[in-house]
């Protein structure tokens, strides 16, 4: 079977799509995404760009069918009222939405209004990401956040009773976080009937106001990450990847694309896609990317396409992030039975509690999960 | 020219009491080399020698000199070093000679290498010619001295030759008393040719060149001679004399010192120590020759990158055609991979190899703790030298661990013996004896292991005596100790690099000061790792490196794959440095770091 390496033709399944919206009401101290503060009009250039962008990938993958899509940031809600009606039209007109599409729309607590829940159901998102990060007031004044535990609360409530799936971000590892604080965090999560919980360590990226003046020495991250693997399965989330626990059923399966080295299509400034084994990233920055497509050009920046060994590291590294593993039949039948034993035989170097391997998969163990980092720099 | 116009001597000394100063000064007053030409320390050659201000190489010259009685004279000097590492150095020079001029500074007076040195003279049946030098110092005391060296050396002092290397003052009366006391050579220029071979030199165009004295016979460039320990014939290129530089002449006859070449190719052939003869007429008998020096000290050398491994033999073939007391042969560390097990004869040696080969020779190179050589007699009876802990076998089958001593010498002045003592008495040391060599300064003797001299003894003698000590040892060969080899474990497997033999006493303060540098040096990992130190079987200090709990737990979404992919490629890039023992990887720095604590342990 001969598969076409070439990105630019109409994907052969359903297709993922990400939407990046480069805008925040205000930039986080610990946040490397693109995003700024929109200045008069830029949100309008942006949606009238996104539209030119769009055309430009119809002209060459026509008009494909979404099984997923997922609109990001930055933050969504920044984005108003009117320019989501916009925004939903530009998107309906490029692409057909398969009758179960999963469609996950980003949102943040103090910008998140009930006409944006309304327009979304209406239109069809189903779930809502909100960028909660804390349940500490404290914690998120430290943070930079906009918004206070209670108003997180309710935007919580707000879109369960508007009938979405509800994610919410949290982040461990804070300058100051003690274990209780963490803890009680989680809880508060678990008691506002959310589905599906995203969690991460706070790195200093590079290009971050907190990379540059770092705060204190960051807390250690080991153990409110053990925490939460014994804690939030015991309340019916299951960790399904490193970072994400969901209830049964309301697994991201935009993201579960990812690891699965599914196609998918990224627009916005800044935004990554991966076709055909092709992986690209976009112009970044709203005028560059503008000054672009404004000339008829792609918003495309730069491009790779791996080979051999490292395609097959990378394909096992990514697998490796979710709890189910590596399928072993599909990896040896796309990559050889070779390099299937390959992994093997480097996972075997660590001891036997870091992974699991049976006759159908490889996965890494709850405890392998934890210093995930370390195994994967083995296997690439 | 007549055998009795000839004149073969050295200069013995201690370490900086001026002998090279002393050689310089000789040759501008015979005219070997004119004022102009003259760069201090001329016999010096090798840039280290004048860095350090010592002598490594001997290097021998021919001076010519006309004499207060009107008679011509030729005079070969025969450079020695002064450090005690390189004592057999200095016997080789003696026995190419018939006299020994022994310079004493004369505010210092006579300090240990004195004392060993002018026994070697005196053993080798030389005249010997006592010179106090350095007189124009305010703080000489010539008379002192000369009352020290009578009462300690016990050779007549009453008209030594009172010098200034420095401003040249006594150095014609000097080059009067060597024409008048030396004796001349004797030898029979008809007889079948018979000269030893004191030193040797490699070059690049003409091969080895072999420094040479005539005993009897004459050395003819043009015909066939032949070295005798092999029997092989060679055809003579070029024979000549040092002015210092090689100057070709066309034969030497007895008595004369000089050099040959005669495309010789490696060292093996021509042996420091062998007698040349002629072929067609060959000596019924060699010459004396010397003693091959066993190395003692012993440490391994890896190029710091592994591709250099062949760089790194080449140099050492080359080394030791100019040192021949080096030794070396290949060996493989887990840690360090390829390398070489070199001996040597003593640290100073080790250190001046290591400084040479990266020097002359541009290798890098990491060098391994040194230790000596043991000798293991094992149940059965037979005797094995181990030159490295992992040569020793195990435990059971070990009757009896023998290590090298040596006879210690140390003179200081009398308020530093009461420390001097603590410090010998740590390292193991047997007292001996002491005594005063005059009101002020004594002489202390102890028997000690080599192993505990070569670990830090000088650095600490000098510090815990303001630097006023001097030292001497003489090998005197093995004794029965009460010794253990200790081994590192890794997660329960034994790291050969970190292997050594110690005192059984002090078994487990190192084992415990080596476990805890490891501990710091080797990063956290998967898994908990123990380090133990065990004798044989029996663990005797463990500690644990914790399994790794630190890491970055990052979320991983669309944009981030190819970024994530390169942090991880990164991360693996510096894992490579390091070396997979079992599971555990050990970074380089480890093994290094190693090699320190071995030493200081003790402070």
């Amino acid at each position: 079977m001969t598969q076409s390496m070439n990105p630019f033709e109409p994907p052969a399944g359903g297709l993922s799509l990400y939407i990046h919206v480069p805008f925040c009401e205000r930039k986080c101290p610990y946040c490397a995404f693109e995003s700024k503060v929109p200045s008069v009009g830029e949100r309008d250039l942006w949606l009238e760009m996104l539209s030119k962008e769009l055309e430009w990938w119809e002209k060459r993958i026509g008009k494909p069918s979404l099984s997923t899509c997922y609109i990001g940031g930055g933050t969504p809600t920044v984005i108003t009222g009117p320019q989501w009606v916009r925004l939903a039209e530009i998107i309906d007109s490029h692409f057909m939405f398969e009758s179960d599409a999963e469609v996950t729309v980003e949102a943040n607590p103090n910008s998140l209004k009930a006409d944006h829940l309304l327009f979304w159901r209406d239109w069809r998102v189903s779930r809502v990401s909100i960028g909660v990060q804390s349940f500490d007031d404290a914690e998120l004044i430290q943070l930079g956040r906009l918004h206070s535990a209670a108003q997180a609360y309710e935007a919580i409530s707000a879109s369960l009773a508007s009938g979405f799936s509800v994610n919410s971000d949290l982040m461990f590892g804070l300058p100051g976080q003690t274990f209780r604080n963490w803890s009680r965090t989680l809880s508060q999560a678990v008691k506002s009937g959310i589905d599906h919980i995203s969690l991460y360590q706070l790195t200093l990226e590079p290009g971050t106001l907190w990379e540059s003046m770092p705060e204190q020495d960051l807390s250690d991250g080991y153990l409110p990450y053990r925490w939460a693997q014994w804690y939030m399965p015991r309340k019916g989330y299951n960790q399904y990847e490193i970072a994400n626990f969901a209830k049964e059923g309301h697994e991201s399966r935009h993201n579960i694309n990812y690891w699965e080295e599914g196609e998918y299509l990224g627009v916005g400034p800044g935004a990554s896609g991966f076709l055909k084994g092709w992986r690209y990233k976009n112009i970044s920055g709203i005028t560059e990317y503008s000054r672009s497509l404004d000339r008829g050009g792609s918003a495309i920046a730069s491009g790779e396409r791996l080979f051999g060994e490292k395609r097959v590291s990378e394909a096992a590294v990514l697998a490796l992030r979710m709890s189910k593993g590596i399928d072993r039949e599909d990896f040896s039948n796309k990559y050889g039975a070779l390099e299937e034993k390959k992994i093997i035989e480097k996972l075997s170097r660590f001891p036997e509690d870091l992974y699991d391997i049976s006759e159908k998969r490889i996965s890494l163990s709850s405890k392998g999960m934890r210093v995930a980092n370390r195994i994967w720099s083995e296997l690439v | 020219m007549i055998l009795d116009k000839f004149r073969n001597f050295s200069i013995i000394a201690h370490v900086n009491h001026g002998k090279s100063t002393l050689a310089d000064r000789l040759l501008e007053e015979t005219g070997t080399i004119e004022g102009r030409n003259m760069k201090a320390q001329l016999l010096d050659m090798l840039d280290l020698e004048r860095e350090r201000g010592i002598t490594i190489k001997l290097v021998p010259v021919r001076m010519n000199y006309k004499a207060n009685n009107g008679q011509e004279y030729v005079l070969n000097l025969i450079d020695t070093p002064g450090h005690v590492d390189f004592t057999y150095e200095v016997s080789r020079s003696l026995a190419a000679c018939e006299g020994a001029v022994l310079v004493v500074d004369a505010a210092q007076g006579v300090e240990a290498q004195t004392v060993a040195n002018s026994y070697l003279a005196i053993d080798l049946n030389l005249e010997i010619i006592p010179i106090l030098n350095k007189i124009d110092l305010p703080s000489a005391q010539p008379d002192r001295v000369k009352k020290e060296i009578e009462d300690i050396i016990g050779i007549n002092a009453a008209d030594a030759v009172n010098v200034s290397a420095k401003t040249g003052e006594g150095i014609s009366d000097l080059l009067e008393r060597i024409v008048r006391d030396v004796p001349p050579p004797n030898g029979d220029p008809d007889a079948p040719l018979q000269a030893l071979i004191f030193d040797s030199v490699y070059d690049n165009y003409k091969g080895v060149i072999c420094y040479v004295r005539v005993v009897n016979g004459t050395l003819r460039a043009g015909k066939n001679i032949r070295f005798m320990s092999t029997g092989r014939d060679y055809e003579l290129d070029e024979v000549g004399i040092f002015r210092p530089d090689m100057v070709k002449i066309s034969e030497l006859g007895p008595g004369e010192v000089g050099y040959l070449a005669a495309s010789v190719k490696t060292i093996d052939e021509a042996r420091v120590g062998d007698t040349v003869t002629e072929s067609r007429r060959p000596a019924a008998s060699p010459l004396p020759g010397y003693k091959k020096v066993k190395p003692v000290v012993f440490c391994g050398f890896y190029p710091v990158e592994r591709e250099e491994i062949n760089q790194l033999r080449e140099a050492l073939e080359k080394l030791q055609i100019n040192d021949s007391a080096l030794s070396f042969e290949p060996e493989n560390s887990a840690a360090l991979g390829f390398g070489f097990r070199c001996g040597f004869l003593g640290l100073l040696h080790m250190e001046i190899a290591k400084e040479r080969l990266s020097r002359e020779f541009g290798v890098d190179l990491v060098a391994t703790a040194p230790n000596v050589v043991y000798q293991i007699v094992l149940i059965n009876q037979s005797v094995i030298e181990a030159h490295k802990p992992s040569d020793f076998p195990d435990q059971v089958k070990i009757e009896e661990i023998r290590e090298p001593y040596i006879k210690l010498t140390i003179f200081i002045p009398e308020q530093f013996v009461g420390a001097a003592m603590q410090l010998c008495q740590e390292k193991r040391g047997t007292y001996v004896g002491m005594d005063y060599i005059t009101p002020e300064r004594v002489r202390l003797t102890y028997d000690m292991p080599l192993a505990e001299f070569i670990l830090d003894f000088h650095d600490r003698l000098k510090s815990c005596t303001k630097g006023y000590a001097s030292l001497d040892y003489d090998h005197i060969g093995f004794r029965t100790a009460d010794l253990v080899k200790v081994d590192l474990l890794l997660h329960d497997e034994p790291v050969d690099a970190f292997s050594f033999i110690c005192h059984t006493d002090q078994a487990y303060h190192r084992g415990h000061a080596v476990v805890g540098k490891l501990k710091e040096l080797i990063p956290r990992q998967l898994f908990e790792i123990p380090v133990q130190a065990a004798i044989g079987k029996k663990v005797i200090v463990r500690m644990n490196i914790k399994a790794v709990r630190k890491d970055v737990l990052a979320k991983c979404y669309g944009g981030d794959i190819t970024r994530k992919r390169k942090l991880l490629e990164k991360q693996k890039e510096g894992k490579k440095r390091m070396k997979q023992v079992g599971r555990v990887s050990i970074p380089q720095e480890a093994f290094l770091a190693f090699m320190d604590v071995t030493k200081s342990e003790d402070k």
